[in-house]
């Protein structure tokens, strides 16, 4: 289901479902990862973690390898369909434009208090800037935790330079994608980006906060949905005139950016 | 097979062998014969030989061990810090004359087995050590990768490296490695919440073979009941001598194959029954089996995730191109119609 104003119910489509099953099968393999990783570690019995009601597992490194692999096939399978699958329709919303980081600057601000959001697209320009930053560093735990398994497979003896250096990319990306997802965490406890969390559960979000905060996106969609029901309900006009009518028809009754920006803002 | 993996090298045959090897094969040096860092080795212990050195007050493969290794493990600091939340603590450094277990100063004891319950007493003598197997976990699942094994067989820990968390020392089989508090980097970054010293074990004596000296053990047996060699060549004998003895071969399938093979004229069952696992004195049961290797066939599909992830990204796009165009095509049949 593409991205679709449903104005009866006061909502805007803005996940498919294909999206919320890739979100979904990163997210979750990435918290087996992160805490079967963890696991690798051995903390299980020096924290007492063993002792935790249905975490007696813990301290066994050969189950945790289990579920650290389980996890890293989805997680790696579903990593390699978002970049592809995007990649080949052509979806760039995701990737950082021209500005995003001093617009970061401006929506973090307004986050606080301090001055007004910019109008913004589907994505806000911060999650296009995390979204780059977490996908190196997805990539670097993949090609690193790729050499690691390799080696635990066929290659126990490969280069000790080769195991060093992937063990301490894994080990310090692993730190760096922990840090990622508390930040995530961070962000969706802010309350101006609550409306969005309903949105990565069941792929719609209030139609008037989209209007109020992602009107350029909002433009993006809304000419397809309104406008051929305007030029049905055209009178007749004389032939002469018709092409710039029909150009002002389709320019005129969509709010520009500033415009809007500025009902909103009223 | 090749001659030079046919090398296998005693203390006494190490010579004859160099001298026989500079000649035969045009070696220079004998050193050239016994390419120890990058050739698979691999050790025999030969039980009908090895008398456990019940002349000496400490056996001589076990004297030379802590004479090589004396060194290897820095002064403790004292206190040692008491690590958080548990509170264990292993410090062998006030018992480091302890030689019928394996201990941080100690990376090879002897055991005696008395065996033939059955009326046929036979005292058998084993020395113990790490196996240096040929995928071990103890390596491959160290979190820092502060254990490696070399192309040359050997399995080691970087003792600059290791946070002593003894995971290695969990997924042993044998529980050989052993830690000493109170040493190593963990002292200098978190050291009551993060690490709790350094594992110490059998190195293979590493620096000497790339020294192109024996081990210890080997080198010092005096009955020769330790040989070192070629992976093949310690296999050929091995299988050689259980063959004239009748006897038995252990270490060869253990925990997916490892380095050291032992040969006895008695069953490693009924050797094993004299034997009681205690920490530091590892038994010897048949039936070891590798745990990662059951994990193997997940991680060969965690290597071919991403070809799975791209084929459904085509698949899904042609769909979704096709489903638009078959839509695209039946508006237009619509609008003509």
């Amino acid at each position: 289901m593409a991205e679709k104003i449903l104005a009866e119910k006061n909502l805007v489509i803005r996940h498919n479902v294909l999206e919320l099953i890739e979100h979904w099968a990163i997210a979750i393999s990435g918290l087996v990862l992160l805490l079967t990783g963890i696991f690798e570690l051995p903390v299980g019995k020096r924290y007492y973690i063993i002792n935790v009601p249905g975490l007696g597992w813990s301290a066994d490194f050969i189950t945790s390898l289990y579920l650290h692999y389980a996890a890293a096939l989805v997680f790696t399978g579903a990593a390699m369909f978002h970049v592809f699958y995007h990649g080949f329709r052509g979806e760039k919303g995701l990737l950082p434009q021209k500005g995003d980081f001093s617009e970061s600057i401006t929506v973090i601000k307004s986050l606080f208090g301090f001055g007004e959001e910019p109008p913004m697209r589907k994505y806000l320009p911060e999650q296009r800037l995390v979204f780059v930053g977490m996908a190196f560093i997805i990539l670097m735990l993949i090609i690193s935790g790729f050499v690691k398994t390799y080696k635990n497979i066929y290659a126990p003896d490969m280069s000790y330079a080769v195991v060093l250096l992937s063990t301490w990319i894994h080990n310090i990306f692993f730190i760096l994608f922990f840090l990622a997802f508390l930040a995530h965490m961070a962000a969706i406890a802010l309350r101006p980006n609550w409306p969005m969390v309903r949105g990565i559960f069941t792929g719609k979000v209030n139609l008037d906060y989209a209007r109020h905060r992602h009107s350029l996106w909002l433009a993006e969609i809304e000419p397809v949905q309104e406008t051929p029901p305007v030029v049905v309900e055209e009178k007749p006009i004389p032939s002469d005139q018709e092409p710039e009518i029909a150009a002002d028809t389709g320019e005129n009754d969509l709010p520009s950016e500033a415009n809007e920006h500025e009902q909103i803002n009223e | 097979m090749d001659k030079k993996d046919e090398i296998q090298i005693g203390r006494r045959s190490f010579l004859k062998v160099t001298a026989g090897a500079s000649v035969a094969f045009g070696l220079g040096r004998p050193e050239n014969s016994f390419a120890a860092t990058d050739r698979q080795l691999s050790t025999l212990i030969d039980l009908s030989l090895c008398d456990g050195c019940v002349d000496r007050k400490v056996p001589a493969c076990v004297g030379a061990c802590k004479e090589i290794n004396k060194d290897k493990i820095p002064p403790i600091t004292e206190p040692i810090p008491e690590p958080w939340p548990r509170k264990t603590i292993e410090d062998w450094s006030k018992k480091r004359e302890v030689f019928n277990r394996l201990t941080p100063y100690n990376f090879i004891y002897v055991h005696k087995a008395e065996t033939g319950g059955d009326g046929q007493k036979k005292t058998i003598f084993v020395p113990r050590r790490c196996m240096h197997c040929d995928n071990p976990a103890c390596a491959t699942i160290c979190p820092f990768s502060a254990n490696h094994k070399n192309q040359n067989g050997a399995v080691v820990i970087d003792q600059n490296l290791c946070f002593g968390g003894a995971k290695c020392r969990d997924v042993c089989p044998w529980e050989i490695p052993q830690r000493q508090s109170g040493v190593g980097i963990y002292l200098k970054i978190l050291p009551g919440f993060m690490g709790n010293g350094v594992m110490y074990k059998c190195d293979l004596c590493i620096e000497r073979l790339a020294a192109n000296k024996l081990p210890g053990c080997v080198e010092s047996c005096p009955r020769e009941a330790l040989l070192i060699g070629t992976r093949k060549a310690i296999e050929k004998i091995a299988e050689s001598r259980a063959g004239r003895m009748n006897g038995f071969i252990y270490g060869k399938t253990q925990n997916g194959g490892t380095s050291t093979l032992y040969v006895s004229p008695v069953s490693f069952e009924e050797i094993n029954r004299s034997m009681t696992k205690k920490p530091g004195q590892p038994d010897m049961k048949m039936d070891v089996q590798r745990r990662m290797a059951g994990t193997d066939p997940l991680a060969k599909a965690v290597l071919a995730a991403p070809v799975l992830g791209i084929i459904a990204a085509g698949v899904a796009g042609a769909w979704n191109r096709f489903s638009q165009r078959k839509e695209k095509a039946g508006k237009e049949g619509q609008d003509h119609g």
